[in-house]
């Protein structure tokens, strides 16, 4: 445990932050709800049944003020109360205070529980507005409060980054210009102690400021130069006014343009769709310059230089006296606010901390010297014995559901909440009762889980021992799964002349599913030539059999007739396959060359059975069952040999009524033949499985061995990962027996191999000599002998990366034909 | 879960802004070269490829425009700004960045919020 505070809180007027400190750094913690943010608007939005804090408080500020509360930090210590119009009851600005420091413990991720924190407040605040503070953190549940100015925390998080020295003593200041008040602080030190002399302000200047100023100088003046309109800066600015919409449109784009402003000097701001008057498309490219923009701020950056100008008269200082200006807020970051503010003043910019997040961490620094003055014992927990009983479909077609829980136990003074893990959904903070009911909108076609969570009215968490809600959208109720995996018969490539299957959705998919895949064909197909063709043949069944076991349930072929023109070989044929909820299957063949899309829609009814295919598939199938058994027999595997010879009865009878059978035969014998063919080829199939199965397991742990040993020498951390992945789920892909599944994690291994090999000194001299060899054949001679003389020296120099690029090189000089030729059945594969 | 850090992928949302913008003026347009299709391309790029490898595959990203979908405080996948008088009935009215959303297996986050401007229906 701990003994000091060690956590933070700058509790903004329109942002918060809260930070911790760990053995010597501080994190801040992220906005849960908001990635990449770590900061949290100081907005509280109640609606009836919620509370909001945060962000989408902030959305909703200006345009239902009677229930959305922001800025009220301006307001501590008074006796002035905001009235909430839709729960009738009035908030002062330490309850709401209360509920951003409440959110903000949401933040902690660390586990920590939260009873002693420091929390810093602006240097203009007298006592009275110090203890209305104190107060809001004690509403909060922090049992310690420990009050710090903010120009000191920003100060302190200089002073750390700095480490290696004390600051030494004298005068520096503090200005820190946010997203809407503006505060500088005169800070002195001596002795070591740090204290704020003198501070100034204003709570209405910050970058929306300037957001609004380019949108209204800038942006509508040159629209309405162009175009023609009615007091087009009145006609956005109101909310009845025809172009509101387009005007929060433009202040976003307004405040992109700021931050790049930043970098670059000039940004452009795209105003389109919209009408003018006369019904003229808008349609315009709006250039800043860095040079507009800084005259467009400088009024009020002179209004803060001003400020810092009477703090030093009436504290007799002069610039001399002030060692540096340290920048905090987030407009600090615009370039031209450092360059002025330093150049009027003549006091150093000091802009090495982050301003975004600078009293944060300083509250953190500041903590963890703070011991905690709570004593153990005194923290005693109430025991709160709570249990949800839950129910909700778990699977929805609509765009949300309903979830429905009976809460058992006393719910007087707890909350919950309701969060997307997706980071889509937060139901706000809802007062628990007996019966909670919420929709939850889900995302389409995802899991989608939430998390309920029960706090108590100190926002501590509440242990239910709820599981996570998980709702299947688009599953189940009538998506119907997929009986049978379906695959795509490809060319083999690591087996030449043969296919094999390829899987496009997997067994159990739900229904209705579309994929699309784009390959490289591996052939021409000349125009007007018929027996060019490309196959896109559809199976059902079992991705690790043999194309011919399973149904074929949709087919198209592409011949040299029907294309209108030459397609090249390597030029990509794009296949689409749909099955819809009804099983049909819609199968398109789109070549990219000629801009043409073949389409079939297949009915799981109507098997359509295409007589060349089928005859080329027992003929294949003869010629295959030929070589297992001979094989079978050389290996002396008499059960397998004599089990394929019964099929060779069955697979002859076959053949022989496929060789009569007519192109347009109208008969069901095609079917027939068809079914009898699967059945062959399944038996087939499991005879000769244990065979396929054996020889894929030794190459596998033989590669795996090679791998292994290659890593061990040379492997790099990425390589070893994804090797020791391979392996953790070894005993998994085991276990499904099918040879494909353990040639593919054997084809792993071997990338693996090649990318180790291919910086290892050896592998890539084999490789050179070797092309050495092959000079004679390569297309550009003059080039490559360059690169031969360029190997040559690397070698010398023990440059390998060199060395690698001229291999790579020399490959490319290669002639395309000489590194494959096969015949090809399918037209394209892997 | 992993919670993968978005921040490397700028680029890429950056590019993703781009196709939705050039799908959004293709609505627009009647042309005739289909280049709604190598726009669908490289979604589904986006989408099953470019992230992939062996061991882990069908990770990627999509965006989704939500135009004319509902809106209210709950949602947290967008970023809204609010025009007109009235926030009861919100609908979303104008987009001005989709919703980017990290798709790994089954399940998705949100990898970037969408931006936009909403308004009363009413």
């Amino acid at each position: 445990m701990e003994n000091t505070i060690n956590i933070g809180i700058d509790l903004g007027t329109t942002n918060s932050a809260i930070a911790k400190f760990v053995k010597g750094d501080v994190i801040v913690f992220n906005n849960p709800l908001d990635y990449g943010r770590s900061t949290l608007p100081s907005v509280v939005y109640y609606k009836k049944d919620r509370i909001v804090v945060g962000n989408k408080a902030k959305e909703y500020l200006e345009r239902d003020p009677k229930n959305v509360v922001g800025l009220f930090k301006r307001k501590m210590g008074t006796s002035e109360s905001f009235q909430i119009k839709s729960i009738n009851e009035s908030k002062t600005p330490v309850d709401l205070s209360a509920q951003v420091l409440k959110e903000l413990k949401t933040f902690v991720n660390t586990g920590d529980t939260l009873e002693s924190i420091v929390i810093t407040i602006p240097a203009s605040f007298d006592s009275i507005q110090s203890n209305a503070t104190k107060e809001a953190g004690k509403q909060a549940g922090f049992k310690q409060v420990v009050l710090l100015q903010e120009p000191i925390a920003a100060s302190l998080a200089y002073a750390n980054m700095k480490k290696s020295k004390e600051l030494t003593d004298g005068n520096w200041l503090v200005y820190d210009l946010g997203g809407g008040t503006f505060d500088v602080a005169l800070v002195r030190i001596k002795d070591g102690e740090m204290k704020v002399i003198d501070h100034e302000g204003d709570n209405f200047l910050g970058g929306s400021d300037f957001d609004r100023l380019i949108v209204e100088k800038l942006i509508i003046p040159k629209i309405s130069e162009q175009y023609t309109f009615d007091d087009l800066e009145n006609q956005m600015k109101s909310a009845s006014g025809k172009y509101n919409a387009k005007y929060y449109s433009l202040l976003n784009q307004a405040e992109e343009a700021k931050i790049r402003l930043s970098a670059v000097s000039s940004a452009e701001i795209i105003v389109e769709r919209m009408k003018d008057e006369e019904g003229n498309e808008v349609d315009m490219e709006i250039t800043i310059t860095k040079s507009e923009f800084n005259d467009l701020i400088k009024d009020s950056i002179d209004g803060t230089i001003d400020m810092i100008k009477t703090i030093l008269t009436r504290n007799s200082l002069t610039s001399n006296d002030v060692q540096f200006n340290l920048m905090v807020g987030g407009s600090t970051f615009i370039p031209f606010v450092r360059q002025r503010v330093e150049e009027v003043l003549q006091i150093p910019a000091n802009c090495e901390i982050d301003p975004t997040t600078a009293v944060a961490i300083g509250a953190a620094y500041y903590a963890a010297t703070k011991p905690k003055e709570i004593s153990k014992d005194s923290s005693e927990k109430k025991q709160y014995s709570i249990s949800i009983k839950a129910s909700y479909n778990k699977a929805s077609k609509e765009t949300d559901e309903l979830f429905a829980a009976r809460i058992k136990g006393n719910t007087e003074g707890l909350f919950y909440k309701i969060v997307r893990q997706d980071g889509g959904f937060d139901s706000g903070l809802k007062e628990l009762s007996e019966r909670i009911n919420e929709d939850l909108p889900l995302v389409e076609n995802a899991y989608n889980f939430f998390t309920l969570t029960v706090y108590d009215n100190q926002n501590n968490v509440i242990e239910t021992g709820i599981e996570p809600i998980g709702i299947n959208s688009g599953f189940g109720i009538s998506g119907q799964p997929l009986p049978e995996d379906i695959c795509l018969e490809v060319d083999d490539y690591d087996n030449p002349g043969q296919t094999r299957l390829a899987l496009i959705f997997e067994r159990n998919s739900v229904l209705p599913t579309k994929r699309t895949l784009t390959f490289p064909i591996n052939k021409p197909i000349l125009k007007g030539n018929e027996s060019d063709r490309l196959w896109i043949n559809v199976y059902e069944g079992p991705q690790t059999s043999l194309p011919e076991a399973n149904k074929l349930i949709g087919v198209i072929e592409i011949s040299g007739k029907q294309v209108s023109r030459d397609i090249a070989k390597g030029s990509d044929l794009e296949i689409a396959i749909m099955i819809s909820e009804s099983r049909d299957v819609t199968v398109s063949g789109y070549l990219n060359m000629s801009d043409q899309e073949f389409k079939n829609v297949f009915n799981p009814k109507e098997r359509d059975t295409n007589i060349t295919l089928l005859k080329g598939q027992v003929t294949d199938l003869s010629s295959k069952l030929d070589e297992e058994i001979e094989l079978a027999t050389e290996k002396e595997d008499y059960e397998t040999a004599s089990a394929l010879s019964k099929v060779k009865k069955e697979m002859e009878a076959v053949a022989d009524e496929a060789e009569s059978l007519t192109d347009d035969d109208v008969t069901d014998k095609r079917y027939q033949l068809e079914d009898k063919k699967r059945k062959i080829a399944q038996k087939i199939d499991s005879a000769t499985k244990n065979k396929r199965l054996q020889k894929a397991t030794d190459y596998y742990y033989e590669t795996k061995a090679a791998c292994e040993e290659l890593i061990e020498n040379s492997g790099n951390d990425h390589e070893r990962k994804t090797f020791n992945d391979i392996v953790s789920q070894e005993s998994a892909f085991m276990a499904t027996k099918s040879p494909l599944k353990i040639q593919e994690k054997s084809d792993e291994f071997h990338s693996i191999i090649g990318q180790i090999r291919w910086r290892t000194p050896d592998f890539l001299k084999g490789i050179f000599g070797s092309l050495l060899n092959d000079q004679a054949k390569m297309n550009d001679q003059s080039q490559a002998k360059s690169l031969i003389d360029a190997g040559n020296f690397a070698i010398e120099s023990q440059n390998w990366d060199r060395l690698r690029e001229i291999n790579f090189g020399l490959l490319d000089l290669l002639p395309r034909g000489s590194k494959e030729d096969i015949t090809t059945k399918i037209g394209f594969g892997l | 879960m992993m919670e993968p850090n978005f921040k490397q992928y700028k680029a890429y949302f950056e590019l993703l802004d781009q196709l939705f913008e050039i799908e959004r003026k293709l609505e627009n347009i009647e042309e005739t070269n289909s280049i709604s299709r190598n726009l669908n391309k490289m979604k589904d790029i986006f989408e099953t490829n470019l992230f992939s490898s062996s061991t882990s595959s069908d990770i990627g990203f999509t965006y989704h425009n939500p135009i004319g979908e509902p809106y209210n405080e709950t949602r947290l996948d967008v970023e809204a700004s609010i025009a007109g008088n009235s926030t009861e009935n919100l609908v979303i009215k104008e987009v001005i960045k989709p919703i980017i959303r990290y798709k790994s297996g089954g399940s998705t986050l949100i990898a970037r919020k969408g931006v936009v401007v909403v308004e009363s229906k009413n």
